[in-house]
């Protein structure tokens, strides 16, 4: 697990923060002057029919103005941390406040293959890998599916995820499911692990990933999961879509205005449907189309910090990403961007930070990519680490011991204390000789080599059969109705 | 024609009111419409084109360029015959049933315009009926459809068969797209091709036209 924390205590580990109080402020009524006077257009009539009994304002049909009042209520019962546990019910994320855990992201469509180094569609058994490597990996602390599986049925595709998530790794979950009807499979098969409804509910291990079009229009589905889940009171992330020069305008104030319009619009909605039902906003604000390729951007650096410090200036957990970059290799490029956007997350105090691994803006992943990023998590929770500095740390009794002319490396002191210091896995140290006689390997070589290390050693904690079967027998009932 | 190269650098810099000027001049002086659409504007158009491959020019700048162009077009209408006016062909576009994404098919949509296309708009969660449907009302020449999700890529599949069910098969080019979407699977599922980025797009579409116009 990664210890990571910034801003632990005042002064004395490291953060950072792009916007004062009141610039958050200023955001803040911006997205509540949107909500009451241009509104949203919501897709589905028990959202719509909830925020008209509270007092909103209909018209159309589904053309929502939501006022101020609605949203201060909510951010009154909205849960300042989000607790997932791990699959046998130990509490070991606590998202909230500064505290940084981190994940993979989910779907990618392609891999690009460690054994071959060729770019090829993903297959069920790229994301039984990835589990067991995220099992291992201690800096990596919930997964997502990692990889689109295209040897399945597309239409079930998302109860094969979760299946490989559940049997290949204990950690905690974030799925994704197109539908909701299979977000209603996802929770049917935690249950089970988690061993019924109600240990689901006090025991949460997994939470869904819900994307929403864009800031003002909301989709049936992203509607329909967040109902379903507030209702049981089971985590989620609402994260809208606006993308600026888009779907939103092009300044990054604009297109967090939007966007987080509709984050507090589903933040309203959850409260309305149960008060006190965790929610987790989006982590990243200001997304852009790059205008000169039509991609959108996963490592652009404008994104990155001031989506979390609006989501700490209104105390909600934030589902943020980073360790991902737009590099079609496992690459200097990859190397570089993953580690600049895990930097920035930590230090800024994201708490869901999601997408770990990802190449190609999201379109594909890597294993030595997540292993290299788990040796910079490895990094940065050392670097995060406050400095102490205490009559006991500044060692001044040792220092007049042993004098202007003595040296400290047989002490007992450093016996006792040189394996605080942090040590490296993979980032190599030795001199040239060293390295040359290591077989003078780079660091995707040797990022390779450890995942085959890992994929041979590391057998994950089964799940109990006769649970594993009952998971199983959901994705065949999907099987047969499809 | 005269100031041709002015016009094409207006086309490219997005510079309306002087496109319109250069070809006012041009009409009043009796240089043939046809004459000032291709080789001022189509012609600076593809140069646009060009540019935006090469990544030189942004898709703003591109969006800019095209609307330039739409109202040099519209000046020049009442002078062009009705095949002359429509010439690039009229397309059906739109994100296939069960897909929402729809930021890809809008920058085509934008795009094919720009190089002079008619271009009707279903949107997105579009069904197959829906684009039979819209084909024959709109008698278009292109279809275009997009997916994102490999979940809803099958209802392209969907689609052309619908297409060929309604006889319309044969007077009508598919032109695919979308991440997922590759060249393989296009020749798999019967489209006449496959555009990569909204780009490429163009310019597939654009190789159609001597089929139908
Ligand atoms: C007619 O001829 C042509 C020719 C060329 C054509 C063409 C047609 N159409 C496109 N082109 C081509 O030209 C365009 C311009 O150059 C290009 O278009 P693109 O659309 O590729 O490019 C755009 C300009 C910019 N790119 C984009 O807009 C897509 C970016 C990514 C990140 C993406 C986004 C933004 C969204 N998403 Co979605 N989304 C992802 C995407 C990952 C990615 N890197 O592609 C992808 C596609 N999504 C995915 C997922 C899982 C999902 N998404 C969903 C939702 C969304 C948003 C609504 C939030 C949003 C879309 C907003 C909108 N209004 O469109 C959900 C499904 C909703 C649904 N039913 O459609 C949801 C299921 C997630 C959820 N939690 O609910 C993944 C694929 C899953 C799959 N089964 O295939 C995904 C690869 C991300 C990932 N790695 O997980 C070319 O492809």
């Amino acid at each position: 697990m990664a210890k990571i924390c910034s801003n632990q205590q005042a002064l004395n580990s490291p953060y950072a923060r792009k916007l004062t109080e009141r610039q958050c402020e200023k955001l803040y009524w911006a997205c509540l002057e949107i909500l009451e006077r241009t509104g949203v257009h919501l897709y589905e009539q028990e959202a719509v029919d909830l925020l008209k009994k509270a007092g909103a304002h209909v018209t159309d049909g589904n053309r929502v103005r939501i006022p101020s009042g609605l949203v201060e209520k909510a951010l009154t019962t909205v849960p300042k941390t989000v607790t997932l546990c791990d699959q046998n019910g130990n509490r070991v994320i606590h998202g909230g406040g500064h505290q940084s855990y981190f994940g993979t992201g989910s779907d990618c469509l392609n891999i690009r293959d460690h054994r071959t180094g060729e770019r090829r569609l993903a297959v069920l058994k790229d994301i039984q890998e990835g589990m067991i490597l995220c099992d291992a990996l201690e800096n990596i602390d919930f997964v997502m599916c990692m990889f689109l599986p295209s040897d399945v049925h597309q239409e079930v595709l998302d109860r094969y995820e979760m299946e490989a998530m559940l049997n290949y790794t204990n950690k905690p979950v974030i799925y994704v499911t197109t539908e909701f009807s299979g977000c209603v499979d996802a929770i049917k098969m935690a249950e089970i692990v988690a061993g019924g409804e109600e240990s689901l509910v006090t025991h949460p291990f997994a939470g869904c990933y819900i994307n929403v079009t864009t800031g003002l229009r909301h989709n049936q589905e992203a509607l329909q999961k967040l109902l379903f889940l507030s209702g049981k009171g089971l985590p989620f992330t609402y994260i809208p879509s606006a993308q600026g020069g888009v779907t939103a305008p092009i300044t990054i104030a604009g297109t967090m205005a939007m966007n987080n319009a509709g984050a507090l619009t589903g933040l309203v909605i959850s409260q309305l449907k149960r008060e006190g039902a965790p929610f987790i906003m989006p982590g990243w604000g200001g997304n852009m189309l790059d205008m000169r390729t039509t991609i959108q951007p996963y490592a652009d650096p404008e994104k990155r910090g001031q989506a979390i410090d609006f989501a700490h200036f209104l105390g909600i957990p934030t589902f943020a990403l980073a360790g991902c970059s737009e590099s079609k290799l496992v690459d200097e490029q990859a190397a570089a961007e993953a580690a600049m956007t895990l930097f920035t997350d930590a230090i800024f105090g994201g708490n869901f930070v999601h997408d770990v691994g990802y190449l190609e803006s999201g379109l594909c992943g890597s294993l030595p990519q997540l292993v290299i990023c788990n040796e910079i998590l490895s990094w940065i929770e050392a670097f995060m680490k406050g400095v102490e500095i205490s009559d006991e740390t500044l060692c001044l009794d040792l220092i007049d011991e042993v004098g202007p002319d003595g040296q400290f490396l047989d002490c007992q002191h450093t016996l006792e204390n040189f394996r605080d210091r942090w040590y490296p896995n993979l980032f190599e140290r030795s001199n040239f000789d060293g390295w040359q006689s290591k077989g003078g390997k780079s660091l995707g070589e040797r990022a390779n080599e450890n995942v085959n290390q890992i994929l041979e050693d590391h057998k994950p904690e089964p799940l109990p059969k006769d649970v594993a079967k009952a998971v199983h027998d959901i994705v065949e009932q999907a099987e047969n109705t499809r | 024609m005269d100031k041709t190269q002015e016009l094409i650098d207006a086309v490219i810099k997005g510079e309306e009111d002087k496109i319109k000027l250069i070809i006012m001049e041009n009409l009043s002086a009796g240089t043939p419409a046809k004459e000032i659409m291709d080789q001022g504007l189509i012609a600076g158009m593809n140069i646009v084109g060009e540019k935006m491959e090469s990544e030189e020019m942004f898709i703003p700048e591109v969006l800019m360029s095209a609307k330039a162009m739409s109202s040099g077009v519209e000046l020049l209408k009442p002078h062009l015959t009705e095949d002359e006016a429509s010439a690039s062909g009229k397309m059906v576009i739109g994100t296939v049933q069960g897909d929402l994404h729809d930021i890809g098919k809008n920058l085509v949509k934008m795009l094919m315009e720009g190089a002079g296309f008619t271009v009707f708009d279903l949107g997105t969660d579009v069904s197959p009926e829906a684009f039979v449907e819209a084909i024959k009302k709109n008698d278009a020449d292109i279809l275009g459809m997009s997916a994102l999700l490999t979940t809803t890529m099958p209802k392209m599949e969907e689609t052309i068969k619908a297409i060929s069910e309604a006889g319309l098969r044969d007077k009508i080019k598919i032109l695919i797209g979308g991440a997922p979407v590759t060249d393989e699977f296009s020749d798999k599922i019967g489209a006449d091709g496959y555009g990569p980025d909204a780009g490429s797009a163009v310019r597939i579409a654009k190789n159609f036209a001597p089929d139908y116009s």
